[in-house]
């Protein structure tokens, strides 16, 4: 390709609106219908289900009542709303894991319809972008960090199989139910999460009762809870669950293993030989009558519709992904000695959420669309406290926001997310994943920026960024080279590509001032142009979704 | 008592006083009374700054054919024992200039474990758990790392020297503890032409410099970023940004600074670059001197990896061919370094550790190599808060158990915690909340000074 068509297709990519992420309106009914049939026939099979809402409409308004009821009573200004340009990029950012194109921006800000956002995330919502992200969300949240380069086919696995539930919409405890049971080797879907705890019914225990059912029954591993009710006993029944699955087939270096239900294996009470039988967490123990493995058996127990914690759970995980942190806090503690911090709006949002049947996609439509989201992140003198949701608490991006926000907005030639085509994701993208290893962070939550010195030099001066800011590579800088374009609007592209935003008047003083020193002395425009791009990268306002 | 100790150190905190200090506590003074006023007297004086090595022997190295030699047993294999410079210490004939600087080294010979595979054998060692479970606990480098360092160092406070990371690469980063306090890996580029393999190691750390970039760019790049940092910072009180600013304010700095010369190795003269050995570990070792010089708190060199044609300390096979190739090495860097830090004042500040993920069996087997062995083996201490020239534990004369001072990894990482005025006891919570210390086990008091 010669380079000049190279930069037409960047400028295009670069200015024209909605390029990247778009939904046809068909798929956009199609979703909305089923969420309608589902929320029906819940309605319908649940006779003493008190008034409640029922349409997400509704519901985002009830979460608005209840929040504003709790800041009247304890005192506190209602929250001013982010303006048009931080909610873009903010909800760019929880919905497809990506900052938004220059076009996006500018037909955003352009857009008079006063319904606009809730169209926003509608479009959001329907892209193809929106389960991969939610996918590696929950790849990282199932699968441990830290994962060797080995293992990238393993992970590829998961993340495919976790896009392909997200993709259709899957019921998330049918999701859930399906995880329980699933077998084929690790590459193959879900297999990773049980070859990654070894297939070690203590590990798989204290983790899918961590992740799936929002209770930290691990220290009752090798103890009775010291704060909680849990036993080492509760621990160990709900262990014996996963006590006989094996790996079968060949398998070569543990690569390929396929899981398998065995007949016999048990747990023991450690250090006593007691042999421990399945019982569900505070619950009854399977009947005789029951049949199946008892993965399967467990499965089952997770859809039932009186499971009291899978629910509330999965909400509590959905209010911190756009939140940044939960109503329960941590988010996987949900305990009696742990509260909620607004008690009816989580009661309110887990009958919501079974009613309208495990709609994962329509409980975030739901949240996204509620005024405590979409309310500004700059604080005045006296903040609320963070739980209050007064105020959008600041994140950090995660290393794939931020790799893929990086490659999006310099119209990179490589990078798994700058593909708005990209269907195929039966492998895993290298580059990027060498970029996630070394800036993986141990905390998981995305309150804390705890980046170490090798992180930050390696935003300062690696290949990354280097690339991304260097004209052969960064295909924006490429496109900036337009003879159309004045130096301002250079710059106003800059700053739209990588925060959403126009400059601000010093912003702008200041970068015109280094492209005239630049051409002053002879250094060409683009190296200039890329030090201000390397400027934004490195900003805290790139780093941080606020 | 335990007060007048602490008064004692707030005074003036001297290396006599030190041992006076662990003497009281010898004579039984428990470890949680005594340490953590100690610990708070001796981080309370700015002058007194620690340091700490950890020399880690990547693959297992043999402890019979190191600092345990058994002489006249058919299990001895065919190393020769020397005098060292105290009296009745013996190391290996390959060791000449250790043996010379023996009255620096303490010699722990009944460390017991249970993990003889290489990846849970790493993680138990240089963090002191068992691996698996839901905590990831960090290094031991990056615990003693968070103690000692400092905030407004220009260096990064752990700096961690081509490690060997491939058999759990868990064991090597700072776990729950965060990025923060993870090593800065110094890696060596390996140079396409196998026959350099002797030449100086190359050490580089990842992305100190600027790609391609002059100063007069770099300057301007960081004047916008000031600009664009603080319209957003003034707007945004959140801890997260304040975290960013501040990071980047500290790796900016070291970019800057003159300590980012330590890394230079090629500013040593050759004399001094040849007396600590041309390889990774030699050249590594200088490197953790200058490090040291700058005020870096905590380096880590490996010796033993599996890349190319390198040796390394797991010889199922051609035992004593390998141990004696990388007893040299281990000599010239390891003695380099003691002789260095002492002449610049600087090794009673300092304290060092050696080992490995476990030992190797006592038996020979028949391809002339010895296996994986964590029952009976050794580890060594040396430097500031050390008391050195001296054995503690003794094996059987097969070498096949501990018959005196088994000490478990736990007691040793204690140990270190000690010697450097860290109470071990201290805890820092873990990503579940929980509040973790930094090592469990009893202060070997017999080694401390």
């Amino acid at each position: 390709m010669s380079r000049t068509i190279q930069k037409f297709i960047a400028l295009v990519l670069c200015l024209a609106p909605f390029a990247g992420v778009g939904a046809t309106h068909s798929q956009l009914a199609l979703a909305e219908e089923n969420a309608a049939t589902a929320a029906g026939e819940a309605a319908s099979c649940d006779p003493v289900a008190p008034a409640r809402p029922r349409d997400s409409r509704q519901m985002t308004a009830r979460i608005d009542q209840l929040l504003a009821a709790d800041w009247a009573a304890a005192a506190i200004k209602p929250p001013a709303a982010a303006d048009d340009a931080t909610f873009l990029r903010r909800v760019s950012l929880d919905l497809v894991g990506v900052v938004p194109t220059v076009g996006e921006v500018r037909a955003f800000l352009a857009d008079r319809d006063p319904q606009k956002r809730a169209r926003l995330i509608d479009r959001l919502l329907a892209s193809h972008l929106h389960p991969d992200h939610l996918a590696t969300t929950w790849r990282n949240m199932m699968v441990p960090r830290g994962a060797g380069v080995d293992e990238f086919d393993a992970q590829a696995g998961l993340q495919n199989w976790l896009q392909a539930q997200f993709a259709k919409n899957q019921r998330y405890d049918q999701l859930v139910a399906d995880l329980m049971v699933a077998s084929g080797g690790s590459q193959e879907g879900p297999g990773l999460f049980y070859t990654a705890f070894d297939l070690k019914p203590e590990e798989l225990a204290a983790n899918t009762s961590r992740i799936f059912l929002g209770v930290q029954m691990e220290c009752a591993q090798c103890h009775d809870h010291p704060f909680d009710r849990w036993t080492q006993g509760d621990f160990w029944s709900y262990a014996a669950f996963f006590a006989r699955i094996g790996r079968g087939g060949d398998m070569q270096m543990g690569r390929g293993a396929r899981l398998v239900d065995k007949e016999t294996g048990e747990v023991m009470l450690p250090g006593t030989g007691t042999v421990v039988g399945p019982r569900y967490p505070r619950g009854d123990t399977p009947s005789r009558d029951d049949t199946g493995t008892r993965r399967e058996q467990l499965g089952i127990w997770m859809v039932s519709r009186d499971n009291p914690f899978v629910a509330p759970a999965a909400v509590n995980r959905a209010w911190a992904h756009l939140f940044g942190r939960g109503l329960v806090e941590p988010v996987d503690d949900l305990s009696e000695r742990n509260p909620p911090s607004h008690p009816e709006v989580f009661r309110e949002l887990s009958a919501y959420f079974i009613e309208t049947s495990f709609d994962l996609r329509n409980l975030v439509r739901t949240l996204a669309n509620t005024q405590a989201y979409q309310a500004a992140s700059v604080t005045g003198e006296d903040d609320p406290p963070a739980d209050a949701f007064a105020w959008m608490l600041v994140k950090t991006l995660t290393p794939e926001q931020f790799y893929d926000s990086l490659m999006r907005s310099s119209l990179s030639a490589t990078g798994i997310s700058n593909a708005p085509t990209r269907q195929n994701l039966g492998s895993f993208d290298v580059a990027r994943q060498t970029f996630v290893a070394k800036m993986q962070s141990p905390s998981a939550s995305r309150l804390d920026y705890d980046a170490g010195v090798a992180q930050v030099l390696l935003l300062l001066n690696g290949p990354e960024v280097t690339s991304a800011t260097s004209r052969p590579t960064s295909g924006l800088l490429a496109a900036l080279d337009a003879p159309v374009l004045s130096d301002r609007e250079r710059v106003e592209i800059l700053f739209l590509a990588t925060l959403a935003r126009e400059p601000r008047e010093q912003e702008l003083l200041q970068s015109l001032a280094r492209l005239t020193r630049a051409a002053a002395d002879n250094i060409e425009r683009s190296t200039a142009l890329g030090d201000i791009l390397w400027a934004l990268y490195n900003s805290a306002e790139f780093s941080l979704n606020h | 008592m335990q007060r007048d100790i602490a008064e004692v150190f707030n005074a003036q905190p001297h290396r006599r006083q030190f041992l006076q200090a662990a003497g009281m506590a010898a004579l039984g003074y428990s470890a949680s009374g005594w340490v953590p006023q100690l610990a708070h007297a001796l981080t309370a004086d700015p002058k007194r700054r620690r340091h700490c090595i950890v020399l880690w022997m990547s693959g297992g190295p043999s402890q019979l054919d190191t600092f345990d030699l058994k002489p006249g047993h058919a299990n001895g294999g065919e190393f020769k024992e020397i005098d060292t410079s105290v009296s009745g210490l013996r190391f290996s004939e390959h060791m000449p200039r250790l043996a010379a600087q023996a009255s620096q080294l303490a010699i722990l010979r009944g460390l017991s474990t249970k993990e003889g595979d290489h990846g849970r054998g790493t993680y138990l060692m240089r963090t002191g758990h068992v691996p698996g479970g839901p905590v990831r606990y960090p290094a031991i480098g990056a615990a003693v790392a968070k103690e000692l360092g400092s905030d407004d160092a220009d260096l990064p406070q752990y700096i961690s020297v081509a490690p060997y990371q491939q058999f759990n690469q868990a064991a090597f980063g700072a776990g729950f503890l965060g990025p923060r306090y993870a090593p800065a890996v110094v890696d060596e580029q390996r140079r396409a032409n196998p026959g350099e393999a002797e030449a100086y190691a190359d050490l580089r750390f990842g992305n100190l410099v600027p790609a391609g970039g002059t100063n007069g760019q770099v300057a301007d790049r960081v004047a916008l970023w000031r600009e664009f940092e603080g319209g957003f910072l003034t707007a945004h009180r959140a801890a997260v940004a304040q975290a960013h600013e501040t990071i980047y304010q500290r790796t900016l700095r070291m970019m800057n600074s003159s300590a980012a010369g330590a890394f230079d190795l090629a500013s040593e003269p050759t004399k001094v670059r040849d007396r600590y050995g041309p390889g990774v570990f030699g050249q590594g070792c200088l490197l953790a001197r200058r490090l040291i010089e700058q005020g870096v708190s905590t380096v880590e060199v490996n010796l033993g990896d599996f890349i190319g044609p390198t040796s390394n300390w797991d010889t199922h096979q051609n035992n004593f061919t390998t141990v004696k190739d990388l007893s040299a090495r281990l000599d010239a860097g390891w003695s380099a370094l003691l002789e260095d830090l002492a002449e610049r004042g600087l090794l009673e500040s300092t304290t060092i550790l050696w080992m490995g993920e476990f030992g190797r069996t006592p038996t020979i087997n028949a391809m002339g190599g010895r296996d994986h062995f964590p029952n009976a083996w050794s580890c060594v201490l040396a430097g500031g808060g050390i008391r050195g020239g001296q054995v503690y534990g003794r094996t059987s004369d097969d070498g096949m158990t501990v018959e005196d001072g088994k000490v478990a990894v736990g007691d040793v990482l204690t140990t270190l915690c000690v010697a450097l005025g860290i109470d071990p006891k201290q805890q820092n919570i873990s990503e579940m909340g929980r509040p973790i210390a930094i090592a469990e086990g009893e202060p070997i008091q017999g080694v401390l000074a």
